[in-house]
């Protein structure tokens, strides 16, 4: 194996346009004048923008590569531009074999067409040979774990189903290069396990990956971690330095673009108090005060309150229907009060022990007993759990610990 | 020397081609009654209404050669130029998830396509045997240069299925002037009847390539011609100039189908 880059990014621009592009012939005639009169200044036309600028890198056989940042930083055009679904419009982008994606899985499977046909339609667009997937047939629906649904029309198929089948194609397409987008949070944890394994395995045999996740904890495992904004590299480093850049720009934003504003009338504001200080980032397990702001035309007798913690990351979305990772509920605590005009509740968590990561907090205030009426605030507050200073784990959540050695006096013998 | 480059890259795809061929075969007559059967109905279907009107309605005469024979002779070649034309219009369009999803050669779409319209052909082409063994009609001393001819209808319709498949990306009108183009220009091509030799519209089959065409089927496996006419040379000619300019467009706007599909 050579040690030749695989990938290698060489000063590439990208250019998109806002604008609709022109789709039928009525639309060209007012287009091509247009055009003309509107010549490009900088590079650039109106509505149009750079989706990459000047962006350089190089991979490495069996190096990998995450990629972060926020919504419209670039990163799907990266990765079309690695696919060669886009080309550069200065630069050069150069791939060495096989480069293979997993992007938008079963992009390429034909609904009315069983399990076995779509197996070696998908995998002939992923670039094999009919007899390599002759070969590698048995190994496909093994991994995909579709052993009695070959014969069913795709179209039968739960999403999970179809996700795991075109996954496993793609795990045999035996690719130099592997692109890996936010896809793998398809599949039960079972599988997913597994994918992760699977592209390990494959990065340590020398396949060069590039991963785009939301998912920190999935990124934390490349070698290198670029991050971008607003089409330009901001920093390209290990993944502790990318990402937990990354992470306080997010909050910085957060704290900047005033996304929870107050209302005048009912639940006007939820603030997270760290001590007495509003706090918009906390370290897990710490205490911490949740206040809810409120101002009512009606009174409300035996006020109920609840605050719903949901988590940013979409897989846990699928945890509870309500998509809430914790709740906050005063229950009857606050029996015999009624709320009227403007005050706060206020309910104190000994600890906060929530998996890190963004959170949005739903409240909602209803008088007891009433099960039509609530007043509630999607959105009402938004904070961050951040991971405890001292803390070196990489798990989701660090439980409160104490170790010590048992000596064998102490056991008591039956 | 990035054509050679290209069309090597084209040859590694080849695979590509006939499986989706076989795929758009298959989906299109999975769950019918008929299956393939299908692919006669349009082509006898059009033989038995010509065959009406020009036998019954309006005579016409058509020399030796018995009308259906005639008619149908002229269908077979003509259906499948219809069928690479519309379907390679479609055939990026249709598979925009995959166009803008996963990179390969663009020319699979339309050539696959083309290869499912030469599979419908090979299957009606069973009733043109048929027809001929009924009619006892014995192939003339020139029909083994019909795989030539065929060759310049294939090199014509993919030139020409190149050119329409990226335009109907840029503009989706051209699907539905396509329509209108080929219904006028089957009236055109001399496939149901035989267009004058002499006068003013003679001059048809020297501009348009498909009426050479069709009339070198015809006399080359049903009259006693044994070469090929100075129209067909030139139809041949434009046939090869489509080609390889309708692939020199294509692989200009080919670069920028992610973006546009």
């Amino acid at each position: 194996m050579s040690d030749a880059p695989t990938v290698k990014f060489d000063s590439v621009w990208k250019r998109l346009t806002r604008r609709a592009q022109v789709t039928t012939l009525a639309e060209l005639l007012y287009a091509v004048p247009r055009r003309l009169m509107n010549p490009r200044r900088d590079g650039l036309r109106e509505h149009e923008f750079w989706a990459l600028q000047n962006l350089n890198f190089s991979l490495r056989p069996g190096e990998s590569l995450g990629v972060v940042g926020p919504n419209g930083a670039g990163k799907s055009s990266l990765l079309k531009l690695l696919f060669r679904i886009f080309r550069p419009d200065r630069g050069h982008v150069q791939t060495r074999g096989r480069v293979t994606g997993l992007i938008e899985l079963g992009a390429g499977f034909h609904p009315i067409l069983n399990g076995r046909e779509n197996v070696f339609i998908n995998g002939a667009i992923l670039g094999m040979r009919q007899k390599e997937i002759r070969a590698k047939y048995d190994a496909i629906v093994k991994f995909a774990e579709l052993e009695d649904f070959m014969d069913m029309p795709v179209k039968n198929y739960s999403s999970g189903m179809a996700a795991r089948l075109s996954f496993a194609i793609a795990a045999h397409a035996d690719p130099d290069v592997l692109l890996v987008d936010e896809v793998l949070a398809v599949g039960d944890a079972s599988f997913q396990v597994r994918c992760h394994e699977w592209i390990e395995r494959t990065r340590k045999a020398g396949t060069t990956i590039v991963m785009v996740s939301h998912q920190m904890h999935v990124l934390q495992n490349a070698d290198r971690v670029l991050y971008l904004d607003g089409g330009e590299s901001k920093l390209l480093d290990e993944p502790g330095v990318a990402i937990g850049r990354y992470l306080a720009d997010q909050a910085e934003r957060i704290r900047e673009s005033d996304a929870v504003r107050s209302t005048a009338e009912g639940i006007t504001r939820v603030q997270l108090l760290q001590g007495d200080e509003p706090a918009h980032e906390i370290e897990a397990g710490a205490p911490a005060t949740f206040r809810v702001h409120y101002s009512f035309e009606k009174p409300v007798t035996d006020p109920v309150v609840t605050l719903e913690l949901v988590h940013s990351d979409p897989r846990f979305l699928i945890s509870t229907p309500g998509a809430q990772l914790a709740q906050l509920s005063s229950g009857l605590s606050l029996r015999g009060h009624t709320a009227l005009g403007s005050g706060c509740f206020d309910v104190e968590v000994g600890a906060l022990q929530l998996p890190v990561g963004m959170y949005s907090v739903r409240a909602a205030v209803k008088a007891h007993g009433d099960f039509t009426a609530s007043i509630r605030r999607d959105d009402a507050l938004r904070f961050e759990i951040m991971r405890p200073a001292e803390s070196d784990s990489t798990s989701l959540i660090d439980l409160p610990q104490n170790w010590r050695i048992v000596e064998p006096s102490e056991i008591p013998q039956p | 020397m990035n054509a050679a480059r290209d069309l090597r890259e084209l040859f590694s795809y080849r695979e590509l081609i006939a499986v989706l061929a076989l795929r758009e075969i298959r989906s299109r007559y999975k769950y019918t009654f008929l299956g393939a059967g299908w692919a006669l109905a349009l082509p006898v279907g059009l033989m038995l209404v010509f065959t009406l009107v020009f036998s019954h309605v309006a005579p016409l005469d058509t020399g030796a050669v018995p009308y259906p024979v005639f008619a149908y002779i002229g269908l077979l070649p003509w259906q499948l130029h219809a069928g690479i034309l519309t379907g390679s219009a479609r055939s990026l369009t249709d598979n925009r998830n995959l166009v803008t999803k996963v990179y390969f050669a663009r020319e699979v779409m339309p050539l696959s396509r083309v290869l499912s319209a030469l599979f419908d052909f090979a299957i009606a082409s069973t009733v043109l045997a048929a027809l001929m063994a009924w009619y006892r009609i014995v192939p003339g001393p020139g029909a083994w240069l019909v795989p030539v001819v065929l060759l310049v209808q294939l090199a014509f319709g993919v030139g020409l299925g190149l050119v329409v498949s990226a335009a109907n990306l840029l503009y989706r009108d051209v699907q539905y002037v396509l329509q209108v183009v080929i219904m006028i220009w089957m009236f055109g091509s001399a496939v149901v009847y035989p267009l004058p030799e002499t006068g003013r519209l003679a001059i048809i089959s020297w501009i348009n390539p498909v009426t050479p065409i069709l009339n070198a089927y015809r006399g080359l496996l049903l009259g006693g011609q044994t070469g090929f006419s100075p129209q067909f040379y030139v139809a041949a000619a434009v046939s090869a100039t489509l080609l390889v300019g309708g692939w020199l467009l294509f692989r200009r706007l080919e670069r920028r189908f992610g973006e546009l599909a």
